[in-house]
């Protein structure tokens, strides 16, 4: 591919981009490398950072997304959605128009250090396609926005396969576990529209 | 085939307890005893009911669920409850959240299966070990009033509270995984 086409897209940019089309989205953002970047891109009471879980965060916004009328963002990593791709029929059960999954797929486990994983070996959009949930593979920041924005106008749930590369930052979520899961939980609650 | 058994009074009693602790989305994995629960709840209008692939996925619904306003229970026996450790370890302890679950624990009285046994004889113990309560209901007469006393202190707590079923309860069968 010497196109001239980037062949990832900026994971850093596109948290950006994703909280300029939905500023006021409820975002569950995978253990480690996702919640960093989330963090410095924007700490927001919205924000449902996990500590661990690794493998169970789609299904945290599966269960926001299903009781509440917010849009609810998820932001994966490849590591531990191949940890439970069987989560991806729970998915297609529902298959809720609030709820987007994005995966930021650098093909490693870039918070325990970069130890490649099998994805490459993998296509995600296959995989959730055959089991029920529309999907899409991006690789540039702009191709990245536009998926985004799609995804949200369109009906049922879409997931977003992004590759990226794998970032390394200092940032973290400035508060703890409890208050984490709590400032959210408020923030639903407070949000008149409910 | 087991419909008549005397003891499936308690899957109305659980269904109504789990109404009147006001919880309105049921995860579920099914064994052959908690399956007509699952069925009840399925059926009844009162709850959202969500399948997963693997049980630990519950742990992730019911925590959104929660964080949204709302209260949840996860459905499963017990070599599942297993399968859900490291995210109740990880994310429900942690986060301080509640979690609320009916189990049907097997490996006890009545067991025919061995792989049921390393996990379901030793699950209370296992739940003890990392703080996790818990309560073993040995007569159909107290499914009810131990599911609602259950959830009410997992969600005003915001701890792990975990029900397991005996077979004398649920029925022993000779056959049924
Ligand atoms: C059950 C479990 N296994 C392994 C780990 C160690 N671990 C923490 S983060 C991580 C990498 C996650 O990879 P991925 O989802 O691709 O996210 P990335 O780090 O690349 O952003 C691993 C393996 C863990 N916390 N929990
Ligand atoms: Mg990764």
């Amino acid at each position: 591919m010497s196109d001239g086409t980037p062949k990832t897209a900026d994971q850093t940019a596109c948290t950006r981009r994703l909280l300029d089309v939905t500023p006021d989205a409820v975002l569950v953002s995978n253990l480690g490398v996702a919640s960093y970047v989330l963090a410095g891109v924007a700490d927001r009471e919205r924000n449902f950072y996990q500590w661990g879980s690794m493998g169970v965060t789609i299904p945290v916004g599966v269960g926001l997304a299903l009781v509440s009328d917010e849009h609810v963002t998820v932001l994966e990593g490849d590591g531990s959605l191949l940890m439970s791709l069987g989560e991806l029929t729970t998915v297609a059960q529902h298959n809720l128009d609030n709820l987007t999954v994005v995966v930021w797929d650098n093909e490693t486990y870039a918070t325990t250090g970069g130890q490649p994983t099998r994805s490459p070996a993998v296509d995600f959009v296959g995989v959730a396609e055959s089991c029920g949930v529309h999907a899409t593979e991006v690789h540039s920041t702009n191709a990245f926005e536009t998926a985004y924005r799609n995804a949200i106008a369109t009906d049922g749930t879409s997931m977003i396969v992004c590759r990226v590369d794998p970032v390394d930052t200092d940032d973290r979520p400035p508060i703890d576990y409890p208050t984490i899961a709590r400032r959210v939980r408020d923030a639903i609650a407070d949000d008149p529209d409910q | 085939m087991t419909s008549s058994n005397r003891t499936d009074r308690w899957i109305p009693d659980a269904v109504e307890a789990l109404k009147q602790a006001d919880v309105e989305v049921v995860a579920h994995l099914p064994d052959s005893k908690i399956g007509p629960l699952i069925e009840a709840v399925e059926s009844d209008s009162a709850f959202e009911t969500v399948q997963v692939a693997r049980e630990e996925a519950a742990i992730g619904v019911l925590t959104g669920a929660w964080v949204g306003g709302t209260r949840g229970a996860l459905l499963c026996q017990s070599s599942g409850l297993a399968n859900a450790i490291n995210a109740i370890g990880s994310l429900t302890l942690p986060a301080r959240t509640p979690f609320f679950a009916v189990v049907t624990r097997r490996g006890n009285l009545g067991e025919f299966n061995v792989a049921q046994v390393p996990v379901g004889y030793n699950i209370d113990r296992i739940l003890d070990d990392f703080g996790v309560r818990n309560d073993t209901v040995t007569e159909a007469d107290d499914v009810g009033h131990h599911i609602r006393l259950a959830a009410e202190s997992a969600f005003s707590t915001a701890t792990p509270y975990i029900i397991l079923l005996e077979q004398t309860v649920t029925g022993s069968k000779l056959e049924g995984l």
